[in-house]
């Protein structure tokens, strides 16, 4: 039997959906070898019933995603976040603590109460999460083997070393050494330090390694390296801002 | 009754499609769009200019590098930086990538089931594996371009403010040439394809379109908005003419000129500067003149693939180019941070995108406006809506696939492409 799967998509860009239809050489067979019962991106065709894993992408903002969220976890065996927006919150959360909901629905739609809203949260805030895929798009060779692995029903492996590990492997030089803030530490490895490898310092779209980055530290080498606290705060915040060390660091 | 439409997946987010109908009246119907907000405009603010596009270009992710290239040249604007002619022929390779990934995987995956009835493009591929099949290469050979060109497939960092971070090499360049002569078949065929349908004729009415000047040739870069009724101003005075409002049905805020609705996209685009196309591109414009019927919406899609054979074409001419000039080894331009406001528009795959920042003498952002196509088209839509609803009120199955092709044809955005439907009674 084929295994059944879902996929599905709250608050963010819809990237991590089309990391998975980017993957063009696989796509037919990857499709092929699953009994896919909802993926609304790519296909009318949805069926009810349960999945052995629901891949979800995105942050929950609205009481009616949070409802469908907790119906898709009751239906699933296994319920995977794919992407920066279901494992951390996404940019959407980057001020999160700082500014209320209510004043950014003023600022852009004129009035503070046009709809009920919550800060963006990652999945994790309201159900059991079983697996993370970090990034901000997810890798999608990373998507492909997480998944063979997931079908048959093993957790697969979290990467659990930092950006800065890939980059040494690929000889490239520190940026930090070149006076750019690198978030390569605090980042959780997997994505073969694309960013560093041409020169632009590492963004944390992958998240910061939970329990294991060493968050004030980083801080202290950031300021003594001469970058404002209020800069390295808002660099902190553009993809973790809900990681609790993160979001407790006062501008 | 009442017949809705929902999840319509998600139109940058999730939206929906709602009719009312009162015994044969339509009473109501509208295009929903329920997105989750996410307030860029509102966080982004204190932001250094620098980065600044790392954040904006994640408002989407099919069209990212159109994000991103309004963003940076916003940011270019404001702090008077001027790139160099290599830039500029990078960034036309890009955008010009960005249309061909994006389009082929609406006008294959996403339109063109509805027109050869399935349910999705997966489904299609057992009846016509190497059509399937070529269209996938094709969109892939337009990743290539976002892969070489910005470091990776969806939200690149290669792509700068001054310029690019690392430049290609004349090998990668050629590699996108080769895909794109390999896959040019595939953009052919989607023209033979949209043109040969018959539109259903139920959404038919006058629209006004509204697209970006490109200058001598057809192209997505420009300084200049132009109209379907003659008029035309300088980008920098989108608020003169665009005026944005805030409906409780759409999170979307919806967009007006002169007080009435328009259409941006492909189907603006070739209305207003179709003559500028070039090759076969505009051979097939000339061919096909009498399929694109402007007062119907569902034309977007034979715009579309128009675009895909002008975009494949526009992207090896590029290469060309550059190889030509020789590749050189050069940096970012230097910026220096300082208090100003700057405004650019692009051409994403589905119509013309605005950003607009002011910036504090650090070089910070003190305020922010952006405007997406989608939420420009929503208003359109529901005009078409309007328009088609009560011709159809009395089949209902064929309103609902009517509307839904509807929406579906102005792109809004992937994921609003393809969705489950639900007729509720009430």
């Amino acid at each position: 039997m084929k295994p059944k799967v879902g996929i599905f998509g709250f608050t963010g860009c819809a990237g991590d959906q089309l990391m998975i239809l980017n993957l063009e050489d696989e796509l037919l067979e990857l499709v092929g070898a699953l009994d896919l019962k909802s993926f609304t991106m790519a296909s009318s065709a949805v069926e009810d019933g349960e999945y052995d894993v629901a891949f979800v992408e995105g942050s929950i903002t609205t009481p009616k995603q949070k409802q469908k969220l907790e119906e898709i976890r009751k239906k699933a065996k296994l319920l995977v976040a794919i992407g920066d927006c279901a494992a951390w919150g996404g940019v959407q959360a980057s001020c999160n603590g700082i500014l209320k909901v209510e004043e950014k629905m003023r600022e852009v739609y004129g009035a503070p109460d046009v709809w009920e809203i919550y800060e963006s949260k990652p999945l994790s805030a309201y159900v059991k999460v079983d697996f993370v895929l970090p990034g901000c798009p997810i890798e999608k060779e990373e998507f492909l083997r997480a998944a063979a692995s997931l079908l048959r029903g093993d957790l697969p492996e979290a990467v659990d070393y930092p950006v800065c590990v890939e980059c040494k492997l690929r000889e490239n030089g520190c940026l930090m050494l070149e006076g750019k803030l690198c978030l390569g530490p605090l980042t959780v490895g997997g994505c073969k330090a694309r960013c560093p490898s041409l020169g632009v310092d590492c963004i944390g779209c992958r998240g910061v390694i939970e329990g294991e980055a060493r968050v004030k530290s980083a801080i202290q080498v950031f300021k003594e390296a001469g970058f404002k606290l209020d800069y390295v705060r808002a660099r902190l915040r553009m993809f973790a801002a809900n990681y609790p060390e993160i979001l407790e660091v006062k501008g | 009754m009442k017949i809705e439409v929902e999840p319509l997946a998600r139109v940058e987010g999730e939206g929906g499609i709602e009719v009312e109908i009162e015994g044969d009246q339509v009473k109501e119907v509208k295009f929903n769009l329920f997105e989750g907000p996410r307030f860029f405009e509102s966080f982004i603010r204190g932001m250094h200019y620098e980065k600044v596009p790392d954040v904006m270009r994640r408002i989407c992710a099919i069209c990212t590098c159109a994000h991103s290239m309004a963003s940076i040249k916003a940011v270019e604007d404001a702090l008077g930086v001027k790139v160099s002619r290599q830039t500029e022929l990078l960034r036309d390779l890009l955008i010009h990538g960005e249309m061909v990934e994006s389009h082929a995987l609406h006008v294959f995956a996403l339109a063109l089931p509805d027109f050869l009835g399935f349910p999705s493009v997966v489904h299609m591929a057992q009846k016509y594996p190497r059509e399937v099949k070529g269209a996938l290469q094709l969109k892939k050979a337009g990743n290539l371009v976002h892969n070489i060109l910005t470091g990776r497939e969806v939200h690149g960092m290669n792509e700068r403010v001054g310029g690019f971070a690392t430049i290609p090499s004349e090998r990668d360049l050629e590699r996108i040439k080769e895909a794109m002569q390999l896959t040019r078949e595939f953009a052919l065929l989607s023209v033979k394809l949209f043109s040969s349908f018959e539109l259903p004729e139920a959404p038919r009415s006058e629209n006004t379109f509204i697209a970006l000047d490109p200058g001598k040739r057809f192209g997505y870069f420009g300084e200049r908005h132009v109209a379907s009724d003659g008029e035309s101003w300088d980008v920098h005075d989108y608020r003169k003419y665009i005026k944005e409002t805030t409906v409780k049905h759409s999170r979307a805020k919806h967009s007006s000129y002169k007080g009435r609705p328009f259409m941006v996209g492909a189907l603006a685009r070739i209305r207003l500067f179709g003559e500028r196309l070039e090759g076969e591109a505009k051979e097939l414009f000339k061919q096909h003149k009498d399929k694109l019927d402007y007062q119907n919406s569902l034309s977007n899609n034979l715009a579309q693939a128009l675009e895909l054979v002008h975009s494949v074409d526009r992207c090896i001419s590029d290469v060309e180019e550059l190889l030509s000039l020789g590749l050189k080894k050069e940096e970012p331009v230097e910026v220096k941070p300082k208090a100003g406001t700057g405004t650019a528009s692009v051409e994403a795959p589905r119509g013309i995108l605005i950003h607009s920042y002011k910036f504090d003498a650090k070089g910070r952002v003190v305020w922010a406006d952006v405007i997406t196509p989608t939420a420009m088209n929503a208003a359109n839509v529901d005009k078409d809506f309007r328009v088609a609803a009560p011709k159809l009120v009395k089949n209902p199955k064929e309103l609902e696939r009517t509307l839904e092709m509807i929406a579906r044809a102005y792109d809004p955005c992937i994921s609003c492409a393809t969705h489950l439907v639900r007729i509720k009674r009430i």
